[in-house]
């Protein structure tokens, strides 16, 4: 008989979250993992394929802590590959949701928003393709008090700067390499080696 | 094939084409088209030099295209009979053959198509399997690169009598290829394409890598597998060897093939899982093992022999495991891959198997059946009386019944099974059928229903699962309410509307209609027919404002004894949060609405006359035996 005060496994929470149901079929084929242009281009240890493994065998802190948990943008490169025709990124997103309920944080370093010159347009609102991006009401000091101004939610922004490229007051951007300055500064280098190149 | 061909009681017929089957168990006709091969067979004596002067070239099917043929020609070296075929839509008569014949004079162009029937005691369909295309998989590059082919080319290319005679070559510039790779379920186990295992390829991409190795020492050979599948004598055996002999077993599913176009090389693109490392390997030559899959025709063969499909169109046996080789029609069974994806050993043993079992039919003068066969009421029969109706033949899963307008429909004894669903489905109740008369089931409800009716929970059972359910939780000691009642009959087809509207109009309490999950029927679509009956009247319940639970539809396998037993308790339950009071005015109230439409019930025989009206109707009522007419 079916015990019904018995605690949720990790799997069953995962499969309650819709986009999380179909992970108990997957049978390790790793198409996703080597269709997976993250695994290939940002972080070999990124692999779906164990991600749906350590989900199946309750491998919970494990899952939490796992790049692949945070490093999942949905390309959905994956999906149309995978032949148990599991939605992976849905399953990776359900992951996710319930490591931030516990209180995880993305490492990723997300865009930030500046407060001082912020206009409240919500372009970027409309462009997130994660819906990372609110406009709420806050004090600003030296501007005033329940503004109305852009904030990002740091665990679902996935860092890939729509945002700052739409921002008409360049208010939002990424950090670290990833600022405009430092975006403009190598695209700038790589066309002078072009150039260098094509004359040589 | 050729010890078939030369056996005196084997009749061997090429290029026929079964078009109708009629009859039944021990007496089918079936009718053959024997095709016109504008060659007379009597006087054809395989010395191909027909083939040798036509000037016409066609690609050759038998050989994947990958070589051609002549516009006259046999389909392989081996053909049985040997016998020269004019492919017609392919020559330009410009007669040279003819000349080429000469004296034997075999060819004949004004030949037709023949039509014959014969009289065939059983059948045996063994229509084999196909290829999946695995162009329509686009990641893996076939028809785009010349060097990949697939498993069946690879039979073709590495066979002494292929058209390479034996010798593997890519096909982008005739070298040897150096490196192969060879990808397992090619369109198996992918839910995209097909969801089955295909049995077999996991075997031959063991063989293929074996014969090559020993063909070519030095080629290196790596199968790409999810899971390695070897399940019978010896398999496991010659896994390891093939392991021994150096083939490289890789782990994980190519998500990618890319090709060079200079060197037309192949990089193929997997994660091996066993190292969680993603490789591209560079081959010379991919071979991808397609799935097996059902011949595009097994609709027409269906509905040609009333057989079914499984779900994916390999066709249906009776019992998957007590009865795996016969159909559910009578006389008609099943060998090799057209059940499902077989391997030789398999595909020889069905078939053996299949012919001892028709063998059986061919030695006996008479057949038995069950001897619950349904039986027409001739003279209650409105097809008799010139109107269109029918209904009975609808709901019959074997084809068993016939209706003509102006003759009683006509019940072919030894194709009925016994499901009972046209008997209940006939709304003229002219349909009986023996042992499970309406008369014996109105009796059991009656007398079951005679004492404190509103306390009663009673169930229909079908003979097959439910029944086996409630069974099951009586042995298993499961615990139950004990107000449970009910009735055996073979199908839920057979569990009439004026059945429940009667349990009703006695006073039943609640009333459970249950039956096999229809998978598990066992009257092929009779649970359908069954199932639909029951949701109408779960409207017309509802409509007519029952409380919700009183009538109660389950699918319950005979397995699932626990399951039987929680629908009644849970039934119990109902009962009793309506409350007696409550449930005794409602049954009250609907009383005159029941008896009204189970009226036409009185109308039927009671037990003891049943079996006299039926006498009188001169069909005997004790048909235990057909003659299969030998
Ligand atoms: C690449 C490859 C390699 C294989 N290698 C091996 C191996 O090494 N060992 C092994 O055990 N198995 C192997 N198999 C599996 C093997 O092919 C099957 O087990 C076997 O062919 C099944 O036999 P069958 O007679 O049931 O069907 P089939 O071989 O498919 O024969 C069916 C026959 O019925 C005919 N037919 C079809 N429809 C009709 C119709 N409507 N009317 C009249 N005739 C019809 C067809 O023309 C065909 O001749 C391999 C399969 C593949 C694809
Ligand atoms: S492709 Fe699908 S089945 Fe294969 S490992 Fe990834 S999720 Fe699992
Ligand atoms: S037999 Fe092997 S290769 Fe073929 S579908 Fe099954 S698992 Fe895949």
């Amino acid at each position: 008989m079916e015990n019904k005060d018995k605690p949720l496994s990790f799997m069953e929470q995962v499969q309650a979250i819709p986009g999380g149901e179909a992970v108990s079929v997957c049978f390790s084929c790793g198409t996703c993992v080597s269709r997976c242009l993250i695994q290939q281009k940002v972080e070999k240890a990124y692999n779906p394929r164990r991600m749906m493994k350590m989900v199946m065998m309750d491998l919970r802190e494990s899952a939490f802590d796992s790049p692949t948990t945070w490093l999942c943008s949905s390309c959905e490169l994956c999906y149309p590959a995978c032949p148990q025709e599991i939605h992976i990124s849905g399953v990776i997103n359900a992951v996710k949701e319930l490591a931030i309920e516990k209180g995880k944080r993305s490492p990723l370093k997300t865009a930030e928003v500046n407060t001082k010159t912020c206009v409240a347009c919500g372009l970027c609102v409309e462009v997130c393709p994660y819906k990372a991006v609110h406009l709420v009401e806050k004090n600003i000091p030296n501007r005033g008090k329940n503004m109305t101004i852009a904030e990002v939610d740091n665990e679902h922004c996935m860092a890939c700067g729509l945002c700052s490229s739409v921002c008409r007051s360049n208010s939002i951007e990424l950090t670290e390499d990833c600022t405009d300055e430092n975006v403009i500064d190598s695209l700038r280098n790589w066309l002078t080696e072009q150039s260098v190149k094509v004359t040589a | 094939m050729v010890d078939a061909a030369r056996h005196p009681k084997i009749d061997v017929r090429t290029y026929t084409q079964v078009e109708r089957v009629e009859g039944f168990v021990g007496n089918f006709k079936v009718q053959l088209r024997e095709k016109a091969r504008y060659v007379i067979a009597d006087r054809c004596n395989g010395c191909g030099d027909c083939a040798k002067v036509c000037p016409i070239e066609v690609p050759n099917r038998f050989e994947l295209d990958l070589a051609p043929r002549k516009a006259a020609y046999v389909a392989m070296s081996q053909s049985v009979p040997l016998l020269y075929t004019i492919d017609q839509e392919a020559c330009i008569h410009c007669y040279k053959c003819v000349e080429a014949c000469g004296a034997l004079d075999a060819i004949d162009f004004s030949q037709e198509d023949k039509i014959v029937w014969e009289d065939i005691g059983a059948i045996v369909v063994a229509t084999g399997f196909n290829h999946f295309d695995p162009s329509v998989i686009p990641e893996y590059g076939y028809n785009q690169y010349p060097n990949v082919i697939t498993a069946m080319e690879m039979e073709r290319l590495n066979n002494s009598a292929g058209p390479t005679v034996g010798n593997l070559i890519r096909p982008s510039d005739g070298e040897n290829p150096k490196r192969l790779a060879i990808i397992n379920c090619v369109g198996s186990r992918d839910k995209r394409f097909n969801p089955w295992c295909s049995n077999f390829c996991c075997m031959y991409a063991i063989k293929n890598a074996v014969l090559l190795k020993q063909m070519y020492p030095e080629i290196e050979l790596s199968i790409y597998y999810i899971d390695i599948r070897t399940p019978s004598k010896g398999y496991e055996e010659f896994y390891e060897r093939a392991r021994e002999m150096g083939i490289k077993f890789i782990q994980g599913r190519p998500s990618l093939i890319t090709e060079d176009k200079k060197s037309h090389n192949l990089f193929v693109h997997s994660e091996d899982i066993t190292l969680g490392l993603v490789t591209e390997y560079e081959y010379d030559m991919v071979m991808l093992n397609q799935a097996a899959v059902p011949q595009p025709d097994v609709d027409s063969v269906s509905s040609v022999l009333n057989i079914q499909q499984s779900p994916g169109g390999w066709f249906m046996e009776y019992h998957p495991k007590l009865r795996p080789l016969d159909t559910p029609t009578d006389g008609i069974f099943i060998a090799g891959a057209c059940q499902g994806p077989k391997d030789i050993p398999a595909s020889v043993a069905s078939g053996s198997a299949t012919a001892s079992r028709a063998g059986r039919i061919l030695h006996s003068d008479e057949w038995e059946i069950e001897p619950i066969i349904a039986q027409v009421w001739e003279d209650r029969c409105v097809s008799a009386d010139g109107k269109k109706c029918g209904i009975c033949a609808k709901a019959c899963p074997y084809n068993a019944i016939t209706v003509e307008v102006g003759t009683a429909a006509q019940v072919t004894t030894a194709k009925c099974h016994g499901c009972g669903g046209c008997v209940a489905e006939c709304p003229h109740n002219a349909i009986t059928q023996l042992h499970y008369t309406d008369a014996q089931i109105l009796a059991q409800i009656r007398a079951l229903l005679a004492d404190k009716p509103e306390e009663k929970i009673f169930a229909f059972r079908c003979h097959w699962c439910s029944y086996g359910g409630a069974d099951m939780a009586g042995t298993s000691h499961f615990e139950y309410s004990a107000n449970e009642r009910g009735v055996r009959v073979m199908c839920s087809a057979r569990m009439d509307t004026d059945f429940i509207y009667e349990a009703y109009r006695l006073g039943a309490g609640a009333v459970l209609y249950s039956g096999c999950h229809p998978q598990d029927c066992h009257y092929i679509t009779g649970q359908l027919v069954g199932a639909s009956r029951a949701e109408r009247l779960q409207k017309i319940f509802d409509k007519m404002g029952m409380s919700p639970g009183r009538f109660r539809i389950e699918w319950i396998s005979a397995a699932e004894g626990q399951k039987y037993a929680n629908v009644i308790d849970e039934m119990q339950q109902t009962i009793d949060e309506i409350g007696k009071e409550k449930l005794l005015a409602e049954i009250e109230s609907m009383k005159p609405e029941m008896e009204k439409r189970a009226r036409r019930m009185y109308e039927v025989p009671d037990v003891t006359d049943a079996s006299d009206y039926s006498d009188k109707m001169k069909i005997a009522m004790t048909l235990e035996v057909v003659d299969i007419g030998k």
